[in-house]
């Protein structure tokens, strides 16, 4: 088997605003094909996290490699997929297909021509499909109800063919039904084709099952590896006891 | 009704009209849609400040008024992107400091008078044809530019964080879309105003969006618009005698009543 360098090697970072720390001695690693979990308290620093993974904040110390490159040397970045939390009141109004935001994905990856080529026209419609929106190309992003919207977002990260997916609290909104139907589609992607994903949420109990690891953090990070008996990690209950009720809730059914 | 294009100011005025009303309509798009709608006024109000200068020192108040606005875009982009300022405060500070500067250099010229007026609604008398020939130099660079990375202004339009993240230059392709507007703003100040402008440049977006359709689709309606604006503007300014700017946002605003009676919902 050949060396597969890790998607996210974070070491003792840190990172302050105004003189506030807002995360402190932070390590992590993210290996390809898993399927992780970042949980957290408000506040506590998680989109933080999220926000220097993708580079658009520099950490105060500490460093961050992305498979295995140094992040300034790092130039690959469409083989990172990002989906921001969702605001559901924006972009109402704002003039975009389904087709045409899926699109974007592809665009950090045009050529000179920027035209649309065969290659790019089909991963466009395979992320259509994977996400089961194709029947919905013509409509407009605002026409859509949350849990739709939600499979465009991550449809348009897909486009780019990226290795991870970071999904930051991508569940706010959207109801029940569609969350599950969400969460199937997100194991098939992890399972079947070995896509690494972080998932950023505040209620781990649905998807206990599918994650191998879960980093909680309050301005410090803490690892747990099995995330099936959370409690019982080190440093997770005083951490994270208000999330107890969820996963007894999610040990009943 | 042909007959009016013997005359060559007509012809002038239309050239220039139709040029600007493309730019307007297409780079108003990425500026509505990134709710940025102020900074149209905004600049227009620098442009005056050039417009001041170029009066009073005896130069072309056009080329200086393009040297003003370039200034305060690139000021006001700067401030916003590194001094984490409210960016409608930023641009409500520049809009009332450039009026204020412009009235000042103004009085000192002495120059209250109706040259000053043509600069603020628009006159289609008097474009020359230097100045088709200087709107069409830079406004056909321009309009390349806007058509090479409409698909990248359009990422940012809708998500610029997200943009940003799949490596693209979201930085530079503000600058650049701000100074394509700051160029564009001061271009039209002989047909439009500096006082007008910015409804050029809203108002067609606003309208299409009314029409709820994709993003190219919606641009479309808009250059229609604001090219159907513009001509009928500048007939009607010929045939009552009225500053062109004013008749161009009238009509522009007609379109913008419509679009909203035909699509309620």
């Amino acid at each position: 088997m050949t060396f597969e360098p890790a998607v996210f090697e974070v070491e003792h970072l840190g990172c302050s605003v105004g003189g506030q720390t807002i995360l402190s001695d932070v390590s992590l690693k993210v290996l390809q094909g898993e399927y992780c979990a970042v949980i957290g308290p408000n506040g506590g620093g998680k989109t933080t996290l999220v926000r220097l993974l993708l580079g658009l904040q520099k950490p105060t110390e500490g460093t961050i490699r992305l498979f295995g490159e140094p992040q300034k040397q790092f130039r690959r970045w469409k083989q990172v997929g990002y989906v921001p939390q969702q605001v559901t009141q924006t972009d109402r109004l704002f003039p975009g297909t389904v087709e045409e935001v899926v699109s974007m994905g592809r665009i950090s990856g045009i050529g000179w021509d920027k035209r649309w080529h065969d290659e790019d026209r089909r991963h466009i419609e395979h992320a259509m499909e994977r996400m089961e929106v194709s029947d919905l190309r013509a409509k407009l992003i605002g026409e859509l109800s949350g849990g739709q919207r939600q499979r465009v977002m991550i449809a348009r990260a897909l486009a780019s063919e990226p290795k991870v997916l970071i999904l930051d609290e991508p569940n706010t909104g959207v109801d029940q039904p569609s969350q599950q139907r969400f969460y199937a589609l997100l194991r098939q992607l992890n399972r079947d084709e070995r896509l690494t994903i972080l998932f950023v949420t505040h209620d781990i109990g649905v998807i206990a099952d599918d994650i191998v690891r879960v980093f909680t953090v309050n301005q410090r990070l803490s690892t747990c590896n099995d995330p099936k008996r959370l409690l019982s990690c080190e440093g997770m209950s005083e951490l994270y006891g208000i999330d107890a009720h969820l996963l007894s809730a999610h040990h009943r059914h | 009704m042909l007959e009016l294009f013997q005359y060559q100011f007509m012809v002038n005025a239309f050239l220039a009209g139709i040029m600007i009303a493309l730019l307007a309509s297409i780079s108003g798009a990425f500026v509505v849609l990134r709710r940025y709608a102020l900074l149209t006024e905004t600049l227009a109000h620098s442009a005056l400040v050039g417009v001041a200068v170029g009066i009073l020192i005896e130069t072309n108040p056009v080329w200086m008024a393009v040297a003003a606005a370039l200034i305060s875009a690139w000021t006001i982009e700067y401030l916003r992107s590194f001094f984490h300022l409210y960016s409608d405060a930023v641009l409500a500070i520049f809009l009332s400091g450039s009026l204020a500067l412009a009235v000042i250099i103004v009085s000192l010229a002495g120059a209250f008078n109706s040259s000053l007026f043509s600069y603020l609604f628009g006159s289609i008398l008097s474009v020359s044809r230097e100045e088709v020939w200087t709107i069409f130099a830079v406004g056909i660079p321009a309009l390349a530019l806007l058509g090479y990375f409409y698909k990248e202004l359009y990422f940012i339009a809708f998500d610029e964080e997200v943009a940003k993240t799949g490596g693209i230059p979201v930085t530079l392709l503000n600058f650049m879309l701000v100074s394509i507007v700051a160029v564009i703003i001061a271009l039209s100040i002989r047909i439009v105003g500096t006082l007008l402008i910015g409804a050029l440049m809203v108002i067609p977006t606003v309208a299409a969006l009314r029409f709820r359709q994709g993003f190219s689709v919606t641009v479309g309606l808009s250059v229609l618009f604001a090219l159907f604006s513009v001509a009928a503007g500048m007939l009607l300014s010929y045939a009552f005698a009225l500053p062109s700017g004013a008749t161009i946002v009238m009509c522009v605003l007609l379109i913008f009543v419509i679009s909203l009676v035909i699509n309620r919902r």
